[in-house]
């Protein structure tokens, strides 16, 4: 199995003794409890297969959750992990080494795609038939079975905190990286000849991404000592006074560095909504296409396109 | 040669003063005196400022700076302030602070390009 990136979640969700402590007095799980629960362990090793065929009972009879379980192997597997699971709840142990296992649980369905509410909604039946077992083991003394059955419920639902906890890391970690490359591809600076930079713009700008343009932007400039700076708006869907700014506000600090900017990629309806606005863009050079820009950008740095002579274009060949 | 805790420095007719110590206003004021006596003695006929060792240039260093450059003009001296590092620059647009009319360069070496250049261009024009 593929387990390149495993985040480590102890570390992520910040589990060390005094958390662990914490999570034990949130969910009053104390001494008694621990007790109650290993006094049971016969009772759990009895009962398992039986809890277990109960609850794929349940699973197996949904067509959306029998989905995660396509083979025959899988699901001795699966259930081979359950009765190990069923037993760590009477083992006694209830440390740091614990809380790792039961993350690991919680990785597991989190990585096959188990959406929450299915984890949940077979959590209840596994309740309801622990319950009915405890009435058994009991012989119908209700306060006894109440009591055992409330230590359990304690300790499952400590389990299923780590679970959801496990979920949430792992899409907030999932969403930072999207962001990040995002972010990576959203001002891809090219360097289109010496001492001239282009950075196409295509999307929404946002502040942040205003921002991060202009950060880029200055940052490439002086890096690169490049002479101009175009920045091609043809992919932004929507120039407003707010992404004027940006660029007029980008445009001036590039001036600032020694530098020019070369707006490109204007359409008509973005010329017609600049001047509109009454946006000031007079003091910065724009070009409707970009290979117009880029002409003027090579004059700038004084150079040009010039078509091959006849001559020398032919000793080429 | 002035005797500010900026030297400015000739060469050929040209001033060069590099900014090494953070601006503080009582810095900028003299430092404005003595680019401009030094202006007045020399004749000179461009003024170079190097800031590239300016992490911080905050509204009062720049306006003082841009008034130098205009004050500088009426005697006749162009200024090109060179070397501004991208996060100064970043932060002087986001106060509004665009500098209008003032020369700038990436480095010295294209700051004294531009006055080489320009020099050219007014002797072809007196030719």
């Amino acid at each position: 199995m593929k387990q390149l990136h495993q985040p480590d979640y102890m570390e992520i969700l910040k589990l060390d003794d005094s958390e662990l402590k914490r999570r034990l007095a949130f969910f009053e799980l104390g001494e008694e409890d621990f007790k109650r629960l290993t006094e049971l362990r016969s009772f759990a090793e009895r009962w398992t297969h039986e809890i277990t065929e109960g609850l794929y009972e349940l699973i197996m009879g949904q067509p959306e959750s029998r989905a995660f379980f396509p083979d025959q192997s899988t699901l001795a597997r699966v259930k081979k992990m359950q009765n190990t699971y069923f037993l760590g709840l009477f083992s006694g142990n209830y440390d740091l080494n614990y809380v790792r296992d039961r993350l690991r649980v919680g990785t597991a369905h989190e990585r096959i795609g188990m959406p929450p509410k299915l984890y949940l909604g077979a959590y209840r039946r596994y309740l309801d038939l622990i319950h009915a077992r405890l009435l058994d083991h009991f012989k119908g003394s209700e306060t006894e079975a109440t009591k055992a059955l409330s230590s359990i419920r304690k300790l499952i639902f400590f389990d299923m905190a780590f679970a959801i906890d496990t979920y949430i890391a792992a899409y907030l970690e999932t969403m930072t990286r999207h962001q990040a490359a995002i972010r990576e591809l959203s001002t891809p600076v090219i360097k289109v000849h010496d001492r001239i930079l282009l950075l196409p713009i295509v999307g929404t700008v946002d502040t942040q991404r205003a921002h991060q343009i202009m950060e880029t932007v200055l940052v490439q400039v002086v890096e690169q000592q490049a002479r101009v700076m175009i920045l091609d708006i043809a992919g932004v869907p929507v120039v407003d006074t707010k992404v004027a700014d940006h660029i007029l506000k980008t445009t001036a600090a590039v001036q600032l560095l020694g530098s020019q900017t070369i707006l490109t990629g204007i359409s008509a309806s973005v010329a017609r909504t600049v001047v509109q606005l009454g946006v000031e863009i007079t003091r910065m050079h724009t070009r409707s296409k970009l290979s117009e820009g880029i002409e003027l950008a090579l004059s700038i740095v004084g150079k040009k396109i010039a078509p091959k002579s006849n001559h020398a274009g032919s000793g080429d060949f | 040669m002035a005797s500010g805790p900026i030297p400015i420095l000739k060469i050929g007719r040209t001033l060069l003063a590099t900014i090494q110590i953070e601006l503080h206003d009582t810095v900028v004021d003299s430092f404005q005196a003595d680019v401009l006596e030094e202006i007045e003695k020399t004749g000179a006929s461009g003024l170079i400022v190097d800031i590239s060792a300016l992490e911080t240039v905050d509204s009062y260093v720049a306006r003082m700076l841009a008034n130098t450059a205009k004050m500088a003009k009426l005697m006749g001296t162009g200024t090109v302030i060179v070397g501004m590092r991208p996060a100064v620059a970043a932060t002087l647009v986001r106060m509004g602070y665009f500098m209008d009319g003032i020369d700038t360069a990436l480095s010295l070496e294209e700051g004294l390009a531009l006055w080489a250049g320009r020099s050219k261009e007014s002797s072809s024009e007196n030719s």
